[in-house]
C-alpha cells in the first residue's frame, strides 16, 4: 500500500472514530441517565420523591423500598428459582428448536419451506384471542398451576425463527451441499456444522429467549395462582398493584392509617431486583456476539 | 413482540386502582351500628344450623372467590371461620384472590372456562350487570332465600332486594348496610382558611373563594387535588351538578333524571343551563390556577398529596375523608382539617345496595349450602366479626359491641380483600374515625330522600355500541372541556354536543326514557 | 392424478429427515396457535356462558359496529400505521448506525460498556417510563419547564399539545428498543465474511466506502426479515407504551391514539369479548392484505428476501 494510501486510511480511520465515539457515548448516556434515576430513587424515601420529583442523588437516602421487597425473603428466592427454572429450560429447549426449523426453513433444496415458512408466519397475524387461549390450556391441557404452563406454550416463537432463518440464510450453501456429499445425514449436518458456525446468532437469538422468559408475567398472570410457582416479574407486578389497592382500600375502611406504604420508590427497587440478575449475567453472554466468527477459516 | 397480541386484553393497574376509587365506601358508619344494638339475633345459638328441615350431613368444601391480595393471616382467619362454619352447617370454605391489579381480566375468564367454583364477590363497578346477562350466576329466587338465607332475608330491606334486580331478577346478595352514602363532599385546611380570613366553606362560591386563595399565596401547594382515575366527567361534577341540583346520572352517560320528578323525565347533561354555567366556573378556576395543567395526565396519589401537605383541598366520600382527616390530626394538628358539603340542603340518596355484594356461580353444585354460608357470614356475630375484623386481639381490638380499633401493624396482615360483601347492621365503627364525619353522616340519615327510580336500573344491551362510544366522547371532549384546558368554552361545548350525538346519544336517550316509563308504569300498576 | 400422490409420497421419504426435525416446532405451533385460531368465532357471536364459544348465537357484524360507529376508526387505524411505521424506519436505522459504529470504533471493553448501556432501556418497564416522562414533562414541576424557566423563557404545556406527541412517542420506543436491535444488527455483522473486508481493502476502499458496500448489503436480509415481520403487525398498536405514557388524556387523544387504546377505552366498562375479539380480527385482516402485498412485491425483486 502506498504512503499516500496509508495517510488517507488513517485520516478517514480517524474521523470514523470521533464520529462512533461521539455518536455512542452520547446515545449511551441517554440510556444510561434514566437508569441512574430510577437506581437513586429506589433509594429515596417516598415522601422526599413526593416532595422533589425523582433527582440523580436521592435527597433523603432511604431502604424502605428493598425493606419491603424482601420483606418475604423467602417468597422472593422461591420466585427467583421458578424464573431461573422456566428461563434455563424454556431457552434451552427453544433456542435448539428454533434453530432447527429455522435451519431446515432456510435449505433452499426442502421443496415445501415456503409453505411451512406460510405455516408459522400466519400465527403471527391471526390469533383467536384470549378466552380459547385460556381454555385451551387450563380445560383441555389441565396446564393451571404448573411449570409447563410458562414453558411449553411459548417455547416456540414464529419471530425469532424468522430472525434466525435470516441469519442462517448466510451461511453458504456450498458447506452443507459439500458435507452431503461426503454421506452425512440433514439432521448431522445441523449439529456438527451448523450449530457451531452459527454461534452469534445462537447468543442474540438465545439472549431475546432469555429475556422474553423472564419478563414474561402475562402467563403467570393467566395461569398461576399458587404461590409456590410464582415467577419473579409476577411476584412483583403483583405487590406493586395490591400495595395500590390496599392503599385505596384502607381510605375505604376508614380510621388512622398510620403505615407509610412505599410507592415510587418501590417501583424503582422493582425494577431494579427484577433486571439485576440478567445485567449481572450479561457481560458472560456478550463475548459471543462481540467476537466475530469467520466462515471464510471454514470454508478454505 | 409476543405480547403485542394481548394488548387488547390488557386492563391494566390503573383500571383496577380507578374502579376502587369509585367503591371506596364501604366504611362501617355509625348509623348502621347503633341500629343494630337491638339486633343482635345473629347469635350462634339462633343459627339456622339447627334447623333440621334441611340436610347438612354431607361436608362440603365451597370454593369463593374474592377481590384483593390473599392476606398474610388468610390461614389463621379462615382456619377459625372454617371451624365455626363446619360446626353450624358442615360446610367449610376455600378462598381464592384475585389481585387488584389483574382482576378485572381474571373474572370474566372464570366464568368463559366453567371454572369450578361456587361464590363471587360482586359489585355494580364489579362487571355484576354484563356477568349477570350473560349468565354467570345463578338466579336468586324469593325460595330459596327464604329457605336457606333465613336471617338475611328477615334483615334485609325488600329495596335492597330490588336494586340488585336485572330483569326482573335477583343474582347477588347485597351488602345490607342500613345507611351508605357515596354522597361526596370536600376536605380542605382550616389553617389556611383562617390565615386568609375567609368564609367557611359550605357552597360553591366559597369553595372557589378558598382554591383561588390558596393558588394567589400559596406556592408549592396545589390548591385541588384530583383522584388519578379514567374519570368520565369533573372530579367535582358530583358534588356541583349532580348532589346540588338533586339529579341521578345513569348508566355512565350524561343522562339524569331529577330524582324529585315524578314522571322520571330524561335529559342530557351537557345542554342543561346548569352546566353551562359550572363551565365557566371551572374555567375562572382552572385559569387561577385551582389545579394543575397536567389534571388529564395526573400520576401522582392525592391522599398521599395532601397528607404531605401539597394539596390544600380534595374530594372524596365521607368514609375515606374522615380516614384521612384522621390521619392528618394526628400528624398535623395545626392543619385543622376540615370537612366541608358544597350542598348542604340538597336531598342525600342512599348508596344503591349492589355496591357490594355475594353471587353463586350459575353452575355450582352446592348453591344451597353457599346461600347458608353467605347468611352466617353477614348475620352471625361471631363469623361476621370474624370476616370483616380478623380475629378479636390480633388484628383488632373489639370495643363494646359495635365499635373496634385496628391494631396497627397488624390490622392490614387481615383486611386486604373485599369483605364488604357481608356489610352489615353488624359492621363495627372504628373508633378512631372523627366526630366531624360521624356527625355528617348523622345529619344526612335525616335528609335521606326515598324516590320510585331508586331501584331502576339501565339495562343497556341493546345500546351497547352506543353506550361505548359516548363515554369515549365524554373523556376526549368533555373532561379537557371541564378542566378549562379548552381556551373557548362555548366552542368547547358545541363541538361536545356534536360528538354526542354522532355517538348516539339520542338512540340511549329514547332507550333510557322508555325503560324508565315502563318502570314507573309497573310500580303504579303494582302500588 | 396417481402420478403426483406417487410423487408427494416420494417427496416424503427423500425429505424424511428434514420434516422430522421440523416436526416439533409444527406441533407447538398446531397446538398453541391454530387450534386457539378457531375462537375467531367470538367476534361473529352474540358470547354467552351457557353455549360457550361454539354454542353461542351468531350474529353477523354485529360486533364490529362500535368500531366503526363515531368515524374515528379510520383516524385511529392511520394513526396505528403512522407510528409503525415511524418506529420501524427510524428504529432501525439507528440500530444499523449503532451496531455498525460499534463493531468499527474502540476496543474490547468500551463495545461491551457500551453494548450493556444501550440495552438498558430494554428493561424499564412502559409503566416506569411514564412515571419518568412525567417528571420530565409536567406543566408546574417537570425538569423541562424548570430549565426553561431558569432561562426566563415561557413554559411550554406539553400535556395538553398533541402536535408534540408523535415526536415524544417515536424518541421513546426508538429508545427503548435500540440495544435490543443493536444487538441483532451486531450478530448479522459478526457472520459476515472477513474476506470480504480484506477484498475491500485491497481495492483502496476507504473506511465508509467499506462499510458502505461491505457491511450495508450484508445486513440487507436481516434488515428485510425484520421489515417484513414488522410489517404484519402495522395496524397492532404497542399498548403498554401508548397506555402508560398518554393514558386518558383526552387532550391528546387526537395526535396518539391507536387502535387499540381507542378499543381499550370503548369496552372499558363492558368487557365483552365479542366485542374485542371483533378489533382483534379487524386488525389481522388488515396486517394480512399488507403483508400479502408486500411479500408479493418482494417476490418478484428477490424470491430468497421473502418471508414466503
Amino acid at each position: 500500500m502506498s504512503e499516500v494510501a496509508m495517510k488517507r486510511k488513517q485520516k478517514d480511520k480517524l474521523l470514523l472514530d470521533i464520529i462512533g465515539y461521539v455518536v455512542l457515548i452520547a446515545l449511551a448516556l441517554i440510556c444510561i441517565v434514566p437508569f441512574v434515576i430510577i437506581l437513586s430513587s429506589s433509594f429515596s424515601d417516598e415522601e422526599a420523591i413526593r416532595m422533589n420529583g425523582y433527582t440523580l442523588i436521592p435527597s433523603i437516602f432511604s431502604t424502605d423500598a428493598y425493606r419491603m421487597i424482601f420483606k418475604y425473603p423467602d417468597d422472593i428466592l422461591q420466585s427467583y428459582a421458578v424464573t431461573i427454572t422456566v428461563t434455563a429450560i424454556g431457552t434451552a429447549v427453544g433456542l435448539f428448536l428454533t434453530a432447527m426449523t429455522a435451519y431446515v426453513l432456510c435449505r433452499k433444496d426442502f421443496k415445501w419451506r415456503n409453505h411451512f415458512a406460510f405455516y408459522f408466519f400466519f400465527t403471527t397475524l391471526f390469533s383467536g384471542g384470549l378466552v380459547p387461549w385460556y381454555l385451551l390450556i387450563v380445560n383441555y391441557l389441565d396446564m393451571k398451576n404448573t411449570l409447563a404452563a410458562l414453558i411449553i406454550p411459548s417455547l416456540v416463537n414464529v419471530f425469532y425463527i424468522m430472525v434466525m432463518r435470516a441469519f442462517l440464510a448466510g451461511i453458504p450453501d456450498a458447506i452443507s451441499e459439500s458435507a452431503k456429499i461426503d454421506g452425512a445425514g440433514d439432521f448431522r449436518i445441523f449439529m456438527s456444522l451448523i450449530l457451531p458456525l452459527s454461534k452469534p446468532a445462537l447468543a442474540t437469538v438465545g439472549l431475546f429467549l432469555a429475556l422474553g422468559h423472564w419478563n414474561d408475567w402475562y402467563s403467570a398472570l393467566l395461569f398461576i395462582s399458587d404461590d409456590k410457582l410464582m415467577p419473579l416479574q409476577y411476584y412483583l407486578y403483583q405487590m406493586l398493584g395490591n400495595l395500590d389497592g390496599m392503599r385505596k382500600a384502607m381510605l375505604g375502611t376508614g380510621g388512622v392509617v398510620d403505615v407509610n406504604i412505599p410507592g415510587e420508590n418501590l417501583k424503582m427497587a422493582m425494577t431494579v431486583v427484577a433486571c439485576g440478575p440478567i445485567l449481572f449475567a450479561y457481560p458472560f453472554i456478550q463475548k459471543y456476539f462481540v467476537q466475530g466468527l469467520t466462515i471464510g477459516a471454514v470454508k478454505g | 413482540m409476543m405480547k403485542k397480541k394481548w394488548g387488547l386484553a390488557l386492563t391494566s393497574v390503573l383500571a383496577a386502582s380507578l374502579i376502587l376509587g369509585a367503591c371506596g365506601n364501604n366504611g362501617g358508619n355509625n348509623e348502621a351500628a347503633s341500629n343494630n344494638a337491638g339486633n343482635k339475633n345473629g347469635n350462634a345459638s339462633s343459627s339456622p344450623a339447627a334447623d333440621d328441615k334441611i340436610d347438612t350431613s354431607e361436608a362440603v368444601k365451597l370454593k369463593m372467590i374474592m377481590l384483593g391480595p390473599k392476606p398474610a393471616d388468610y390461614d389463621q382467619v379462615f382456619g377459625e371461620i372454617n371451624k365455626q362454619l363446619q360446626e353450624k352447617v358442615n360446610a367449610t370454605v376455600d378462598a381464592e384472590f384475585l389481585d387488584w391489579s389483574d382482576w378485572g381480566q381474571k373474572y370474566p375468564l372464570k366464568f368463559a372456562a366453567g371454572e369450578d367454583f361456587d361464590l363471587i364477590y360482586t359489585s355494580n363497578w364489579a362487571q355484576y350487570n354484563q356477568q349477570a346477562l350473560k349468565g354467570g350466576f345463578l338466579e336468586l329466587t324469593d325460595d330459596l332465600l327464604e329457605k336457606y338465607m333465613p336471617q338475611t332475608w328477615a334483615a334485609m330491606p325488600k329495596v335492597k332486594w330490588d336494586q340488585a334486580r336485572i330483569n326482573g331478577k335477583v343474582y347477588m346478595v347485597p351488602g345490607n348496610q342500613s345507611t351508605e352514602f357515596t354522597d361526596k363532599l370536600v376536605l380542605y385546611r382550616g389553617d389556611l382558611l383562617e390565615k386568609y380570613k375567609l368564609q367557611p366553606i359550605d357552597s360553591p362560591e366559597t369553595y372557589k373563594a378558598y382554591l383561588e386563595a390558596v393558588a394567589k399565596n400559596e406556592k408549592g401547594i396545589t390548591p385541588y387535588g384530583l383522584e388519578a382515575s379514567d374519570s368520565k366527567t369533573h372530579n367535582l361534577d358530583k358534588q356541583l351538578l349532580l348532589q346540588k341540583n338533586g339529579w341521578n346520572m345513569l348508566g355512565d352517560v350524561p343522562l339524569a333524571y331529577k330524582v324529585d320528578d315524578p314522571k322520571g323525565q330524561v335529559f342530557n347533561m351537557y345542554d342543561t343551563p346548569e352546566f353551562k354555567d359550572l363551565l365557566a366556573y371551572y374555567k375562572e378556576l382552572a385559569d387561577n390556577g385551582g389545579w394543575s395543567r397536567n389534571a388529564l395526565t395526573n400520576k401522582g396519589d392525592t391522599t398521599g398529596d395532601f397528607k404531605a401537605g401539597k394539596v390544600a383541598s380534595m374530594s372524596h366520600n365521607i368514609s375515606a375523608l374522615g380516614g384521612i382527616m384522621a390521619f392528618v390530626n394526628n400528624e398535623h394538628p395545626e392543619w385543622k382539617p376540615t370537612l366541608a358539603d358544597l350542598s348542604p340542603d340538597s336531598k342525600k340518596s342512599e348508596a344503591i345496595s349492589t355496591q357490594n355484594g355475594i353471587a353463586v356461580h350459575a353452575t355450582s353444585k352446592n348453591a344451597e349450602r353457599a346461600l347458608m354460608v353467605v347468611d352466617l357470614l353477614q348475620n352471625d356475630k361471631t363469623l361476621h366479626d370474624l370476616i370483616m375484623y380478623g380475629i378479636a386481639g390480633t388484628h383488632y381490638e373489639p370495643v363494646g359491641d359495635n365499635q373496634f380499633t385496628k391494631v396497627v401493624d397488624k390490622f392490614g396482615n387481615y383486611n386486604t380483600f373485599s369483605n364488604w360483601a357481608w356489610n352489615s347492621p353488624l359492621n363495627r365503627v372504628d373508633t378512631t374515625f372523627p366526630q366531624a364525619a360521624q356527625d355528617i353522616q348523622k345529619k344526612w340519615g335525616t335528609q335521606v330522600y326515598h324516590y320510585p327510580l331508586e331501584t331502576f336500573v339501565f339495562d343497556n344491551s341493546k345500546v351497547l355500541n352506543e353506550i361505548t362510544n359516548v363515554g369515549n366522547v365524554m373523556l376526549r371532549y368533555g373532561v379537557p372541556l371541564e378542566y378549562g384546558l379548552i381556551p373557548d368554552t362555548a366552542k368547547g361545548l358545541d363541538t361536545l354536543q356534536k360528538q354526542l350525538k354522532a355517538a348516539g346519544i339520542d338512540k340511549i336517550h329514547a332507550e333510557l326514557q322508555s325503560q324508565i316509563d315502563a318502570f314507573l308504569a309497573n310500580q303504579a300498576n303494582k302500588g | 392424478m396417481t402420478e403426483r400422490r406417487h410423487t408427494f409420497w416420494r417427496d416424503i421419504v427423500k425429505y424424511r429427515t428434514l420434516l422430522f426435525m421440523i416436526s416439533p416446532a409444527v406441533l407447538l405451533i398446531l397446538l398453541f396457535s391454530y387450534v386457539p385460531m378457531a375462537g375467531i368465532v367470538i367476534a361473529f357471536k352474540q358470547f354467552d356462558y351457557k353455549g360457550g364459544i361454539f354454542g353461542s348465537p351468531w350474529i353477523g357484524f354485529d360486533n364490529f359496529k362500535f368500531f366503526f360507529q363515531s368515524g374515528d376508526a379510520w383516524r385511529v387505524t392511520r394513526n396505528t400505521a403512522l407510528y409503525n411505521i415511524g418506529f420501524m424506519v427510524l428504529g432501525n436505522v439507528l440500530q444499523i448506525a449503532s451496531a455498525i459504529l460499534l463493531f468499527e470504533v474502540g476496543g474490547k471493553w468500551f463495545r461491551k460498556l457500551m453494548q450493556s448501556a444501550l440495552f438498558l432501556p430494554y428493561f424499564i418497564s412502559w409503566v416506569v417510563v411514564g412515571s419518568i416522562a412525567y417528571n420530565f414533562f409536567s406543566y408546574d414541576v417537570g425538569t423541562i419547564n424548570s430549565v426553561l424557566t431558569s432561562f426566563g423563557m415561557e413554559r411550554i404545556d406539553i400535556y395538553n399539545t398533541p402536535s408534540y406527541w408523535p415526536y415524544i412517542l417515536l424518541f421513546f420506543h426508538t429508545w427503548k428498543f435500540l440495544g435490543y436491535g443493536t444487538v441483532m444488527y451486531l450478530a448479522a455483522i459478526t457472520a459476515i465474511d472477513t474476506e470480504m473486508y480484506e477484498a475491500a481493502e485491497i481495492d483502496g476502499a476507504n473506511v465508509f466506502q467499506r462499510i458502505m458496500k461491505v457491511t450495508v448489503p450484508n445486513l440487507a436480509p436481516t434488515f428485510i426479515i425484520l421489515m417484513l415481520l414488522a410489517v404484519g403487525n402495522i395496524f397492532r398498536g404497542d399498548f403498554g407504551m401508548f397506555y402508560n405514557m398518554v393514558g386518558s388524556n383526552g387532550m391528546l387523544f387526537s395526535a396518539t391514539d391507536v387502535i387499540d387504546t381507542f378499543v381499550f377505552r370503548l369496552l372499558m366498562d363492558t368487557n365483552d369479548f365479542g366485542m374485542s375479539s371483533a378489533a382483534g380480527v379487524y386488525q389481522s385482516v388488515l396486517g394480512f392484505v399488507t403483508i400479502l402485498t408486500v411479500n408479493y412485491a418482494v417476490r418478484k425483486y428477490d424470491k430468497d428476501r421473502a418471508l414466503f
